[in-house]
């Protein structure tokens, strides 16, 4: 079947496969259509159906809170029931020659292992390689689970054979009640992506400031990996805030310190713990990683202060921690928008 | 729109922002940027996301959804925004705050800066058209007279001939400008039909006469030039291509 999507500059035609999503069909095609979740909650994606049948995946969707005339409808959600005209109010452009092509893939999971009490590392071995830029994230389906959840790689590498991912477990998430269900390993699952505009690159040649919550570390530890891999910290800064609620959820410590190890002079990384006093043996434990008291934003506020200046921001978490993080950088770090990047898909 | 009451001054504190409904019930964003006055349409051009739940500092407002920013003082997009905010001409009387709505020639991105002379002599020779739904207002190897600013309304484009055309863009914005064929010394014709999907109103606009005012006054002249350019490349534009 055939999709026209018709833009505000001008209109571009793709084929979409029965059942395939509509957002998904679009970015295969190259056309770098709006959309910020990919999983329903966003409402960025939404399009106006003018000709034409679409099925909704997931009526209950929360990003249809966004929708409002009669006729829209989410493309991260809505496969063609027919061959379908719809219209998107933004101007849309071919994807840049650079980025990575998205597309479907599949694996199996290789490995699962738990970080805390409630995030567990997921490995997938993929049956083909794909490429992705560190920051990006995949739509993953798990067998029996309806839909896609969004999750960060937290490895970096061209060609990629395996995926590494962080799940939290969240009472009622399909997807991570799965996951801590049982033991997964050897299960197909599917994927669609890379997806994701926060994406670090060395050319940038700006010093760079993660405030990650929670899970939304994963992103970070890909940039961090390809960061170190190719010396950026040689000539760039690099501070990292990570933030959890006690030094029991925290998890990555490890790799963190082994990132930093070599370039001691200009990354920083520490650990904002929201809800207790930090332990006395988390610096004897973990020399190279500092340790604060605090929400994650307000240590990074206080850690920062006079220095945004040729600063590029990552953010990743709960939609919470990542919008009091804009506006304090924003509001009162001053730093323009368009030096701000995170990917809301919680 | 006539002069319309749309809040009081004591309910905008200082360096803050409010939606309003005026007394005709068209919602605005009031704006108070260091005790001056600013209104603006209520809802984000982007998504149609309310702008009184973005970001505002006294200075810069910032949609909390994708951070399009604004200049408050001009409504000019700033950092990612792809368009200016429409602007209502605000006035204070005591301690009553009133609003009127900017025609469309000083509401669009390609006139704002230019010298209020160089704006009347535009105004004088804008004539306003209705369409009805369905109405042709060009269509393609048209000779490319005159441009168009919208108003109110949709205007649709779709380039090729006969049977085989294909849609090319939309312009549904208050301000919007097209045809602009006509500001170019090369492209006499058109190469688009423009219709009217629903209601519209429109401003037509000589080409020529437009040219000579701008030439008579350069430096405004020189912003609309510049401020065309980039609006023919955002239509254009492809990413790599030079």
């Amino acid at each position: 079947m055939r999709v026209q999507l018709n833009a505000r500059n001008r209109a571009y035609e793709f084929e979409v496969e029965r059942g395939e999503k509509i957002l998904f069909a679009g970015l295969r095609a190259r056309v770098d259509l709006p959309y910020e979740c990919g999983t329903g909650t966003c409402g960025t994606c939404k399009a106006r159906l003018v000709d034409g049948r679409v099925d909704d995946g997931w009526p209950g969707a929360p990003g249809r809170k966004y929708l409002k005339g009669a006729g829209e409808f989410l493309m991260c959600q809505c496969a063609a029931a027919s061959d379908v005209t719809a219209e998107v109010s933004s101007f849309v452009y071919a994807m840049d020659p650079g980025a990575c092509p998205a597309g479907s893939a599949a694996g199996v999971v290789a490995a699962a292992r738990p970080l805390t009490h409630d995030v567990m590392a997921l490995e997938i071995e993929l049956d083909r390689p794909v490429d992705f830029d560190a920051g990006q994230f995949m739509a993953v389906t798990m067998p029996g689970v309806p839909g896609f959840r969004g999750y960060s790689m937290v490895n970096f590498e061209r060609r990629a054979c395996k995926l590494g991912f962080v799940v939290k477990k969240k009472p009622g998430g399909g997807v991570s009640e799965w996951l801590f269900g049982g033991d997964r390993r050897a299960s197909r699952v599917g994927l669609f992506g890379p997806l994701g505009r926060a994406t670090f690159h060395s050319s940038l040649g700006k010093n760079i400031l993660c405030i990650a919550g929670g899970s939304g570390i994963a992103g970070v530890m890909s940039i961090l990996a390809r960061a170190c891999e190719e010396r950026y910290f040689t000539h760039y800064r690099g501070d990292v805030f990570f933030g959890v609620r006690t030094l029991a959820d925290a998890f990555y410590l490890l790799e963190l310190a082994a990132f930093r190890r070599e370039f001691q002079d200009r990354l920083g990384i520490t650990v904002a713990l929201s809800d207790e006093d930090v332990p006395e043996r988390a610096p004897r434990d973990h020399p190279l990683l500092r340790f604060e008291n605090g929400l994650v934003h307000e240590v990074a506020k206080r850690a920062m202060q006079g220095r945004y200046q040729n600063v590029r921001a990552y953010l990743a978490g709960p939609p919470p921690a990542v919008d009091a993080a804009i506006r304090f950088l924003l509001l009162e770090a001053k730093l323009t928008a368009d030096s701000i990047r995170y990917d809301k898909f919680s | 729109m006539a002069k319309t009451l749309v809040c009081r001054v004591g309910d905008i504190p200082a360096n803050a922002m409010k939606e309003c409904e005026a007394q005709d019930g068209l919602k605005l964003l009031v704006a108070n940027a260091g005790g001056e006055f600013f209104a603006y349409q209520a809802i984000c051009p982007h998504q149609d996301v309310p702008l009184c739940e973005g970001l505002y500092d006294g200075s810069i407002l910032t949609c909390h959804m994708h951070l399009w920013q604004w200049d408050i003082r001009s409504g000019r997009p700033v950092g990612l925004a792809e368009t200016a905010l429409e602007r209502y001409d605000l006035s204070v009387e005591g301690n009553s705050i009133y609003v009127e709505s900017k025609s469309a020639l000083d509401v669009g991105e390609l006139f704002a800066g230019a010298s209020a002379a160089t704006l009347a002599k535009l105004a004088a020779l804008a004539r306003r058209e209705e369409y009805d739904q369905g109405a042709v207002i060009y269509s393609v190897g048209d000779p490319a007279d005159d441009f168009f600013v919208l108003d109110s309304g949709r205007v649709e484009f779709r380039i090729g001939r006969d049977e085989r055309t294909s849609p090319a863009g939309f312009m549904l914005r208050k301000g919007e400008v097209f045809g602009w064929a006509a500001l170019l010394d090369s492209h006499p014709r058109r190469i688009a039909d423009a219709r009217s999907v629903e209601r519209s109103t429109v401003l037509r606009i000589d080409g020529k006469q437009t040219l000579a005012a701008l030439g008579a006054d350069p430096a405004s002249g020189y912003l609309v030039m510049k401020r065309l350019s980039a609006l023919i490349a955002r239509y254009v534009a492809e990413p790599g291509a030079k």
